[in-house]
């Protein structure tokens, strides 16, 4: 195509520099003088939390995009460190609260490495429910967000509609719709009874049933794969250069689920499948999600089935079998061996890293290292931007599902 | 009081006769100076214009059309819709209280726009909307009647995109710039083929009169040439931005696009002009493909007979295209124009090698 340039003198405007860009001013210049300019994204925007996208573009074609996060920054790792260790289990929740049992998890498994404890298998299984229960929320509420992004309303409805039955199952199991630091070390909080995981094993089902109707309307849909397919490709090189993780990665066609490479709780026990796909387009990185969702129902079901009898919390930390009413007589006081302590968990959107780094002395955390998902592939989200239309921002962000207050933390 | 004689011998000589109400007219036409008002009321120009398929209907089209979008969506997506406003109904004059609500609010004007155009062209955009239906005719009631009615509706219809993108540049908003310029993109995409359609009706029947074209429709359009209703349909679509071609007021892309600056009743008049746009359409359509005002007779409505068909059709035809909004997702502007100027003006363009083949020597 022939280029058509009109030399005209474009002078940047004034208010880039009152807006504390996070870039240079010779580089608003620069972009001005090359006939391109700046298009601010946010930190106000329709998508989930807040934050800035300064997207440098070329009439409509997008060349470069510089992130701008920290807008819901909320300190989470200084904060941890003036709290006791089981008061910071309802916080690391609080990053992202449709995932709160795999942030949970993760913490609590850092702890349960320092203290050597071993964990009874029915909480194994329970924390496996849990976490997948979890996952689908997650998987759920960002399709939602994608479909909002593409204008298609009954597409953000039914994911939210799905997502009642997981906030009920949760709340028959935990006694909370989101955040219901049900994982503590050692165990569960409390036993669940046959009755409720009964009631989970049937409302897989009908998760399942609403999950195709879903999938009739929105994911088939020809003008939703108008929009995503061959859009904000990573190729398998990329996205493990960029550090891309989790379904985004599998997506790009990379095979590592930390679930699988170092199992913890039941996965090792059950039987399931790493989703794959080659593209590393938005329309397989939903695609993945989606059949990440009939995995996890699969994981699920096969915990209720199998799980076995007997307590829920580790003879380390309580003699019985209920921590309630003593639970801060057993768990307030706990003080870590000294030394550094890492655990990878797979959660919603990827792999978070927990590590706590303990003085040995003290009933704080000396320093606690959150690293979420969704930090981890910023870089390759806004690099897969470039080279899109500027109407493309919307289906690639809704497609990594980017959730600001979990990157932030 | 001779000009109101004569006034009154106009109207009596043009007037509905509809068995059903004749015993409540018969005495008011006996009282002196309300008869004036029956006779004018029932006058057929006045009555095609004002009433049916004129201004009233279209107002409570618009009501009906905004509620029933709101709760078809509503019914596919698990949720219940408008219901509080008025319960009896359903909900079903939620639009009356949300225009009521634009009434009583500030219209802002924001200190960048052209204020003259600013506030002037929501008012001047109706001007397109309207006159088309001077000329729409439904049996013997019909405004203004004239052998050029078709081409007529689809000049003003194109009239209406340069009023909003007039609305985009009057706001002075870079989110209204961007949107006018998709409207004025979108406008050469569906606009060409929409006349391509028209046109290849117009020589199936023979003439670009509408009482031509229902005459000769003893099977309806749709069935003679399907081609050129699929190209309707769709550029129908496209001309009142619906999903999948909400692309100018794209709301999480541009946050609805010209009419972004404007609040209060000058927001209200703007959100209707595109359901306006759909009435208008929806009627051309049913003249052109689904045999207009034809249809089983019934002795008791005499002349409302004609007007009621067509207004039932039209309402059958909006409430089918309404379900496309919980359907599909939005396409980019490039997708759209690229589906406008590939096989939407190559189906068009068959459309009329149809029209032209079956019409051929003075049309069917």
């Amino acid at each position: 195509m022939r280029e058509v340039a009109i030399d005209v003198p474009v002078e940047p405007p004034k208010e880039l520099e009152s807006l504390f860009l996070p870039v240079p001013k010779e580089y608003v210049e620069e972009a001005y003088k090359k006939d391109e300019f700046l298009v601010l994204v946010g930190p106000q925007h329709s998508g989930s939390g807040h934050m800035r996208l300064i997207v440098r573009v070329k009439g409509d074609v997008i060349q470069e995009v510089i992130p701008d996060p920290g807008y819901v920054h909320r300190a989470i790792e200084k904060l941890a460190e003036n709290r006791l260790y089981i008061q910071n289990i309802p916080l690391v929740e609080r990053p992202a609260i449709m995932d709160s049992a795999n942030l949970n998890l993760g913490y609590v498994r850092a702890i349960e490495d320092a203290m050597e404890i071993e964990v009874p298998d029915r909480a194994k299984y329970l924390r496996t429910i849990l976490a997948e229960l979890c996952r689908i929320g997650t998987h759920l509420y960002d399709a939602a967000i994608l479909s909002v992004f593409l204008g298609h309303t009954t597409g953000f409805m039914y994911p939210f509609g799905i997502r009642e039955l997981i906030c009920e199952a949760l709340v028959k199991m935990t006694g909370a719709r989101f955040t219901s630091s049900f994982i503590i070390p050692g165990g569960v909080r409390r036993d669940v009874e046959k009755e409720t995981l009964a009631w989970i094993y049937s409302a897989t089902f009908a998760i399942e049933r609403r999950l195709k109707s879903f999938e009739r309307i929105f994911i088939k849909n020809p003008t939703v794969i108008a929009r995503l397919k061959e859009v904000g490709v990573l190729s398998k090189k990329e996205a493990i250069e960029f550090g891309v993780v989790g379904p985004f990665l599998r997506a790009s066609g990379v095979e590592y689920d930390a679930r699988k490479v170092e199992p913890y709780e039941a996965y090792d026990r059950v039987d399931w499948d790493i989703v794959v796909a080659d593209e590393g387009d938005s329309y397989s990185r939903l695609l993945v999600r989606a059949n990440e969702i009939g995995q996890s129902l699969k994981i699920i079901r096969q915990c209720i089935t199998d799980i076995p009898e007997g307590k829920v919390i580790s003879d380390q930390i309580c003699e019985g079998n209920d921590i309630r009413g003593e639970f801060f007589d057993k768990l307030a006081d706990i003080v870590l061996p000294t030394g550094e302590y890492t655990t990878i968990t797979e959660a919603g959107r990827g792999s978070v890293i927990f590590t706590i780094v303990s003085d040995g002395e003290s009933n704080v955390p000396y320093r606690l290292r959150i690293v979420t998902p969704g930090w981890l592939y910023l870089r390759g989200f806004v690099e897969s931007l470039k080279g899109e239309r500027l109407a493309d921002l919307q289906a690639i962000y809704g497609s990594f599902g980017y959730f600001p207050p979990e990157a932030d933390r | 009081m001779e000009m109101l004689d004569a006034l009154m011998q106009i109207f009596k000589s043009n007037m509905l006769e509809i068995p059903a109400i004749q015993p409540i007219v018969d005495p008011l036409m006996q009282i002196p100076w309300l008869n004036l008002l029956v006779a004018l009321l029932l006058w057929r120009p006045f009555f095609a214009i004002v009433v049916m398929p004129g201004l009233l209907v279209l107002m409570i089209c618009l009501l009906y059309i905004i509620w029933f979008e709101r709760k078809l969506t509503a019914r596919i997506q698990w949720r219940v819709g408008p219901l509080e406003v008025f319960r009896p109904l359903r909900g079903a004059i939620q639009a009356l209280a949300d225009g009521l609500r634009y009434f009583f609010q500030e219209s802002i004007v924001h200190k960048e726009a052209h204020r003259p155009y600013f506030v002037q062209l929501p008012i001047l955009a109706f001007i397109p909307v309207l006159l088309p239906i001077a000329f729409i005719p439904a049996g013997n009631v019909v405004g203004i009647k004239t052998p050029y009615a078709i081409p007529l509706i689809v000049a003003f219809l194109s009239l209406i995109p340069i009023t909003v993108v007039a609305i985009g540049w009057a706001s002075n908003s870079r989110f209204a710039f961007i949107g006018s310029v998709r409207e004025a993109l979108m406008y050469v995409a569906y606009e060409i083929p929409f006349i391509i359609a028209v046109i290849s009706m117009i020589y199936l029947y023979g003439s670009a009169d509408p009482y031509v074209a229902v005459e000769k429709q003893s099977i309806p359009g749709a069935l003679l040439n399907p081609v050129a209703f699929l190209v309707f349909i769709i550029s129908m679509l496209m001309a009142t931005s619906r999903l999948p071609f909400e692309i100018p007021e794209a709301d999480q892309e541009i946050a609805f696009g010209p009419f972004v600056e404007y609040s209060g009743m000058l927001f209200g008049l703007v959100m209707v002009l595109a359901y306006e746009k759909l009435y208008i359409m929806s009627l051309l359509f049913t003249i052109l493909f689904l045999g207009g005002w034809s249809g089983p007779q019934l002795a008791i409505l005499g002349d409302l007979n004609a007007p009621l068909w067509l207004v039932i059709k039209t309402l059958i035809v909006i409430s089918v295209l309404v379900i496309v909004r919980s359907m599909y997702a939005r396409f980019r502007i490039d997708q759209a124009l690229r589906i406008g100027f590939s096989w939407l003006l190559a189906f068009a363009i068959i459309a009329l090698a149809i029209g032209v083949v079956l019409g051929y020597e003075g049309g069917i």
